[in-house]
């Protein structure tokens, strides 16, 4: 009696699957991957990912190039290329984890207050420089960073 | 008769409209939900990386922690990343690499040389590595209400013997059913017939995925229809692998405090710190097991039933012809295989309170926990583990009974970055926070403040100015008297301005507050960062209103990084769930008081830790070890603090009781204590003596503030601002070879 009662239900499940004609996509599963416009997957079978190693953005972040000697000097390198690219908060990251390895870096703070300088920040360029002459040793280091004072 | 026929052909067609309305409804809840709603994804909050370069003091001991906190697995030879090897000083390490902010930490397998605390070599096969860091740790998470927690993971990288297990065990018909099983149904209801009651679901993997994503668990006849017609529209609309994939993202696991475990890969981690992709057989077949009951087999509280449970899998695995007789019986000889590092995630409540707060400014609850945001701070966990330590040590020796609470907040000095925090005695119990919520009086903690605010007007005064330590009476506008006293109820007549802070004499500083005038101290308060309300009343410069240990902390940062205000940060950077940047706390200062008078008061405040009231921290540091710092006591020892910095770390520490009641400890018998004795072993840089454009120094003889000479009675080298050198000389001429004083020392090298 009651599976009789079903039939016209399972009946109409059939009818709403015929007009669900509208591909839908795969729940959204944030891998790292860019977020670009794609075509809804209508394929059953699911894409392939690319390895466990999520990837960060839409190009694959540098490593720190190998070239130069010492921990901050490679940090400075990357920053001086960040800054020279118009990319000034990615520079000033560089410059604080560099800062954080080593504090008492004159060439550190001239260093962020030029990218400061750059990025039109002159309020913030005068107060790094102003902290930097707290650590400069040589007159050219002293100078550079009075530089900013005036 | 042929009316009643007709009144049931009406009913029929109000049941029938009835019905397709009810599955329209239900068809449109599914379809309008299951591709967007389902990925909730809390935001993970990540401890600041350990960066490894040659010459970084570590201990073996912390790097070892790290590593343990990381779940690195300890083997005599890795292979894989995430293990390590050590012997001693020497290690192997292959590290797992990380996506940063920006930047990507490649895979590495290094040679880690430590001598003497200090990393000697970092080594990658034949070349040295320069700088390094660690994948960070995840120390929380900011869920949902309902707690829940997920790491995504794609059906193609599900292992394949795990599906087997699933088929095996949950739904044997799974690719050929319609979203419901006759025989599974028939075989539950059986089963129910048997026991008198509902016992068993009967449900195919589509239903189990329909019931957690949109019914309540109670089981009910209704609650059983609505399933097996949503299990129907569901298989209709999408097809068997995307209802796969999202069942293997979606099943519950487990619970872990607040935390509710969801999917196999967030499990895989979970229960053995190893991807889903590198689980064995007999892992694979434990989180298969545990579907039926998460609790009643959790592996860490019920290792035996969940090892037979375990083996029932394998079983079923052989009978379905998944794996082989011989590839179970091995499965079932291994131990259950379970991480073994201890839990850090989530046990550190007081420093994730900081930083939700801090997102709270800019971020509503709903995004943090669902968007997957990653979230960088400043956190340091060998900072916090030291800090924790000390805390317990030292409250456990000042008082045994467990009445008294203590909380601390440490910084680092050049970025004002909250590195570690400790919001109770209890240091890992998430209750009241202490370090952020508990306002007290702040004592002398405030009388650098009275302090800078003379050395501000170098034309008046210099740390050699004469004071008078008098006592006095003044009535206020309320008509009360106000009468302050020394805590050693003395007048010390007159003294040089650095001897009252040294010394902390009440009388000398209040005094000296109301002659520079009770506004310009409170101003000054506030140029240091102190950003809540500070009472402008003469009290105040004996540390009058309330302030928690995260204000004091922001007050003293300034006067720590010489004069350079910078807000008290513990978000270093923001990265939306695709790895983007969203945003970074960038280090900034803010220039607001002088260089040069925060000079002054950096050497007041060393000459407090080497011959005034903080002189106890030496019980603790060597004493070539340069700090500076002050204690602060309030009536009755209600409040006892310490606040001080060395070269690298500012910590501000407070030790009172929760009912307000006294203590019995002043600033210096009790929270100088737990200070000396976290900053002796986690401080490694001592304070460097750094005089800005501007300043010289002098010899003054200390008994009458008169410049004197080298070697004279009770010289003394003092720092001053250019042209406010006392004008008066002793007639003693400057003799060589005599022992130089502390400060003087400090212009040695």
């Amino acid at each position: 009696m009651r599976l009789f009662l079903y039939l016209p239900l399972l009946g109409l499940l059939a009818l709403l699957g015929a007009c669900a004609g509208s591909p839908y996509s795969l729940p959204r599963i944030e891998t790292g991957q860019p977020e670009v416009e794609q075509p809804p997957v209508v394929t059953p079978t699911p894409t392939p990912e690319p390895g466990a190693q999520p990837s960060p953005g839409p190009t694959p972040a540098p490593e720190l190039p190998d070239t130069t000697t010492s921990a901050h000097d490679r940090l400075l390198a990357a920053a001086e290329a960040a800054r020279d690219r118009g990319q000034y908060d990615q520079a000033l990251a560089y410059l604080e984890r560099a800062q954080r390895i080593d504090p008492d870096n004159a060439d550190i703070y001239l260093d962020m207050a030029e990218t400061h300088a750059a990025a039109g920040r002159l309020g913030q360029a005068r107060t790094m420089a102003e902290r930097g002459l707290l650590y400069c040793s040589s007159t050219r280091q002293c100078n550079a960073l009075r530089a900013y004072l005036d | 008769m042929k009316k009643t026929r007709n009144l049931l052909f009406k009913l029929s067609l109000v049941c029938l409209v009835v019905g397709i309305a009810y599955l329209v409804y239900l068809d449109a809840r599914i379809t309008s939900t299951f591709t967007d709603k389902m990925w909730e994804l809390p935001a993970k909050v990540y401890a600041r990386p350990l960066e490894l370069f040659a010459g970084v003091e570590l201990r073996p001991d912390d790097l070892a922690y790290e590593l343990e906190i990381l779940g690195y697995r300890k083997v005599g030879h890795p292979r894989s990343p995430g293990q390590v090897a050590r012997n001693h000083g020497r290690f192997e390490i292959h590290t797992r690499g990380f996506d940063f902010p920006g930047e990507r930490e490649p895979v590495r397998h290094v040679s880690l040389n430590i001598v003497n605390d200090r990393v000697q070599s970092i080594r990658e096969g034949n070349s040295t590595v320069d700088l390094m860091r660690l994948d960070p740790a995840q120390i929380g998470g900011i869920y949902p209400m309902h707690g829940e927690d997920r790491v995504l993971v794609r059906l193609g990288d599900v292992p394949e013997t795990l599906l087997d297990g699933l088929f095996a065990v949950e739904d044997q018909r799974f690719y050929q059913h319609w979203g419901f099983s006759l025989t599974g149904i028939a075989r539950a209801a059986m089963s129910n017939v048997m026991s008198g009651r509902v016992v068993a679901g009967g449900s195919t993997i589509t239903q189990q995925l329909v019931k957690n994503y949109y019914l309540t668990p109670e089981r009910t006849i209704v609650r059983k229809l609505n399933e097996l017609l949503m299990a129907v529209l569901l298989e209709i609309h999408y097809d068997k692998e995307q209802i796969l994939e999202s069942y293997i993202n979606e099943v519950y696991l487990g619970q872990s405090g607040p935390r509710a475990i969801h999917g196999f890969a967030l499990a895989a981690r979970h229960y053995f710190d190893t991807p889903l992709d590198q689980l064995g057989l007999h892992q694979q077949a434990l989180l298969v097991g545990m579907i039926k009951g998460p609790s009643l087999y959790n592996p860490q509280r019920h290792p035996q039933r969940a090892t037979e449970r375990r083996n029932v899998v394998l079983d079923a695995m052989v009978a379905q012809g998944a794996i082989s007789a011989e590839q179970a019986s091995v499965a079932k000889a291994m131990p259950l295989g379970l991480n073994a590092a201890p839990r850090i995630r989530d046990t550190f409540p007081a420093y994730l309170d900081l930083v939700r707060r801090q997102l709270r400014l800019e971020y509503r609850e709903e995004d943090l926990a669902t968007l997957g945001l990653s979230i960088f701070t400043a956190f340091d966990p060998v900072l916090q583990r030291q800090l924790e330590n000390s805390t317990t040590t030292v409250l456990a020796q000042l008082d045994k009974g467990g009445e008294l609470q203590g909380a601390s907040v440490v910084t680092s000095v050049d970025s004002g970055e909250v590195v570690a925090l400790v919001g109770g005695r209890k240091v890992s119990y998430a209750g009241f926070n202490r370090a952020l919520d508990a306002t007290r009086p702040a004592g002398s903690l405030l009388k650098p403040a009275v302090y800078l605010t003379a050395l501000e007007r170098p034309t008046h005064y210099s740390l050699a100015t004469v004071i008078a330590d008098a006592e006095f009476r003044i009535s206020q506008p309320n008509g009360e008297i106000w009468e302050p006293r020394n805590f050693d109820r003395q007048a010390h007549g007159n003294i040089l301005l650095y001897q009252g802070l040294v010394n902390s004499y009440n009388l000398a500083t209040a005094q000296l507050g109301l002659d520079l005038g009770v506004d310009a101290v409170v101003d000054t308060l506030k140029r240091l960062g102190i950003t809540g309300h500070v009472p402008a009343v003469p009290a105040v410069t004996l540390g009058a209103g309330a302030y928690s240990p995260l204000d004091i902390a922001a007050m003293y940062q300034t006067i720590a990084a010489g004069g350079f205000r910078t807000p008290l940060r513990s978000i270093r950077d923001i990265v939306d769930a695709r790895g983007e940047p969203l945003h970074r706390y960038p280090l900034e200062y803010d220039r607001t008081v002088s260089l040069q008078a925060v000079n002054l008061l950096q050497y007041a405040l060393q000459s407090v830790v080497r011959d005034g009231t903080g002189r106890g921290v030496y019980n603790y540091l060597p004493a070539s070890f340069e700090v500076a710092g002050k204690t602060g006591t309030t009536n009755d020892g209600r409040d006892s603090w310490f606040a001080g910095f060395s070269g690298d770390l500012l910590t501000v520490s407070w030790i009172g009781r929760d009912d307000n009641g006294g203590t019995g400890l002043t600033g210096s018998s009790g929270a100088l204590k737990l200070w000396g004795h976290f900053m002796a072993r986690a401080s490694r840089r001592p304070l460097a003596y750094r005089m800005p454009d501007g300043m010289e120094t002098e010899w003054i003889d200390s008994s009458n503030g008169y410049v004197t000479g080298e070697g004279c009675p009770d010289a003394r080298l003092m720092p001053f601002i250019s042209g406010s050198q006392p004008r008066q000389r002793t007639n003693c001429s400057p003799r060589r070879g005599t022992i130089s004083d502390w400060f003087q020392s400090l212009f040695r090298d």
